[in-house]
């Protein structure tokens, strides 16, 4: 009869086949954790949510690229193409025109255009906006809220610890898969 | 050379108790300078008011907490009628008040008549309640875009602003619709309603013309029954004596001398204008409110005391004339 200690004594070949099984397997894992890390953050992108903004200034100022990767967005089917708009209008304006005096806009971004009597279309440029959020504040205070502000996903270089997210005192930013990357108002954003 | 080091150590010691001094004062009194926003929309010059011009304050308020209140009117007793949501509250003269009537969609805007009936606006709906609180009428010849916001009952006829379609509909007391008031018609020098955001008041004068809101022109204009426009007046500023922003004034109410109480959101402000036009008080400045209160809805006693609807603090607050001393 054989001794049934004999089966579990480990042999040099056991140990080193176990050894190098288990290496294998560490490798394997940790290779596939780590593309599953890569293709999971590849896949999340920045976004600001606009109804928690509170307009603070910071997406101007806290970017690291030079120019904010946030930019202004406008909701056409929200405006109301107001003569009188609180977002392209300088609350003290001599006049409802278009004088840089009498802009809101610190780098003249919005670009304003007649429509009839007495509507006015307004259409952000955006490489002059620099995401200041003052037209946005503006537009929500005293009309329907159709401006309002975006990461850019064209600019934005999606830093793992975001320098404006980090510093957002409304809490606004989030992380979004990178198939729905932004938060849109009005009709585009119900789709 | 002792003195030298003596000297050289206290200007030292000096500086590095200035630099903790001023490091302790920018951090304890919050002048870091990252809550400072080089970009802020800065309307704060806008908000105050001479205060010879504040004629009115806040007497008593009438809590609804947990409700989100959308209209208020006072019937023939000025009594007090609030609604929220889908639910219509009596209040009696003791503040206290009683459930009355419920609804099947949100309440836009309420009227009642010198008989006590009851005009309910729903979104693109007229419903006319008796006292009693049994429904006795519903009128729904509006179009499909409606959006009620506002109802004024005459001794014959009801106007009913319809923000929707940027008209007024005007209907005689058993719910006809006899016409539409203020359509864009130049011929006629009208210049059509500009209705950016659902805010559209209107109400009715002695002489049985109704005056409307035009909120994107920041014009009050008064219509005959028959759809003439007969009168007009308004100031666009964000200075105390305008209005400003892309709907405004919000709301309307006329006061038994025929002036008009205004408010408005932006710069949540409540005023009172002669029938001219001119402004005469200021009933309630922005510190008063909330900062994005709207939908201050008003109604105004036999007495002239002003009732004002804020959603945002969940009450009905009311504001009376100070004494002259």
């Amino acid at each position: 009869m054989e001794n049934p200690s004999n089966n579990s004594k480990v042999t040099r070949r056991r140990f080193m086949r176990d050894s190098v099984r288990s290496v294998l397997a560490l490798g394997i894992g940790a290779v596939s954790g780590l593309l599953i890390g890569r293709s999971t953050k590849q896949n999340i992108v920045w976004q600001l949510d606009p109804e928690k903004c509170v307009q603070c200034g910071r997406c101007a100022t806290d970017c690291v690229l030079d120019e904010s990767a946030v930019k202004c967005v406008h909701a056409y089917d929200v405006c109301g193409y107001c003569e009188l708009c609180g977002g392209y209008s300088k609350p003290d304006a001599h006049e409802l025109d278009t004088a840089a005096e009498n802009q809101l806009c610190p780098t003249g971004a919005i670009q304003r255009s007649f429509i009839e009597d007495p509507y006015f279309e307004y259409t952000i440029n955006e490489k002059l906006c620099i995401g200041c959020a003052k037209c946005v504040k503006g537009c929500g205070s005293f009309g329907n809220g159709s401006l309002y502000l975006q990461v850019r996903h064209d600019r934005c270089v999606n830093c793992n610890d975001c320098a404006i997210a980090r510093n957002c005192p409304g809490e606004a930013f989030s992380r979004m898969p990178s198939d729905r990357p932004y938060l849109l108002k009005g009709e585009q954003g119900l789709t | 050379m002792q003195n030298r080091n003596h000297i050289f150590s206290s200007i030292t010691l000096i500086a590095a108790v200035g630099l903790l001094i001023f490091y302790g004062f920018t951090i304890f009194s919050g002048r870091s300078g990252r809550d400072e926003n080089p970009f802020e929309y800065d309307v704060d010059s806008f908000k105050g008011a001479d205060s010879s011009l504040i004629h009115y304050a806040e007497v008593q308020s009438i809590d609804f907490e947990g409700k989100k209140l959308t209209a208020l009117t006072l019937n023939f007793k000025d009594e007090l009628i609030v609604a929220a949501g889908r639910e219509i509250f009596r209040i009696d003269s003791m503040f206290q008040s009683s459930l009355w009537i419920t609804t099947q969609y949100p309440v836009r805007c309420l009227a009642t008549d010198i008989e006590g009936l009851v005009y309910v606006g729903l979104e693109n709906i007229v419903l006319v309640y008796h006292p009693d609180g049994s429904k006795q009428a519903e009128w729904d010849d509006f179009p499909r875009q409606a959006i009620l916001t506002s109802i004024a009952v005459g001794d014959s006829h009801v106007y009913v602003a319809d923000a929707g379609s940027r008209v007024v509909h005007y209907f005689n007391n058993s719910g006809k619709l006899i016409t539409r008031l203020g359509e864009k018609d130049p011929v006629r020098n009208i210049p059509g309603f500009v209705i950016p955001s659902p805010y559209f008041d209107l109400c009715i004068a002695k002489n049985g013309s109704v005056w409307v809101v035009n909120p994107g022109r920041h014009t009050f204009e008064n219509y005959l029954p028959s759809g003439d426009l007969v009168a007009q007046w308004g100031k666009t500023s964000m200075r105390i004596d305008g209005f400003s922003g892309c709907c405004n004034p919000t709301h309307i109410a006329m006061t038994p001398q025929g002036e008009f109480v205004t408010s408005e959101k932006g710069l949540e402000r409540i005023k009172v204008y002669s029938p001219a036009g001119q402004l005469l008080s200021v009933v309630a400045l922005p510190e008063q409110f909330d900062e994005g209160t709207v939908g201050l809805d008003l109604a105004v006693d036999s007495k002239g005391v002003i009732y004002v609807l804020d959603p945002s603090r969940e009450r009905i607050r009311i504001f009376g004339k100070k004494e002259v001393s």
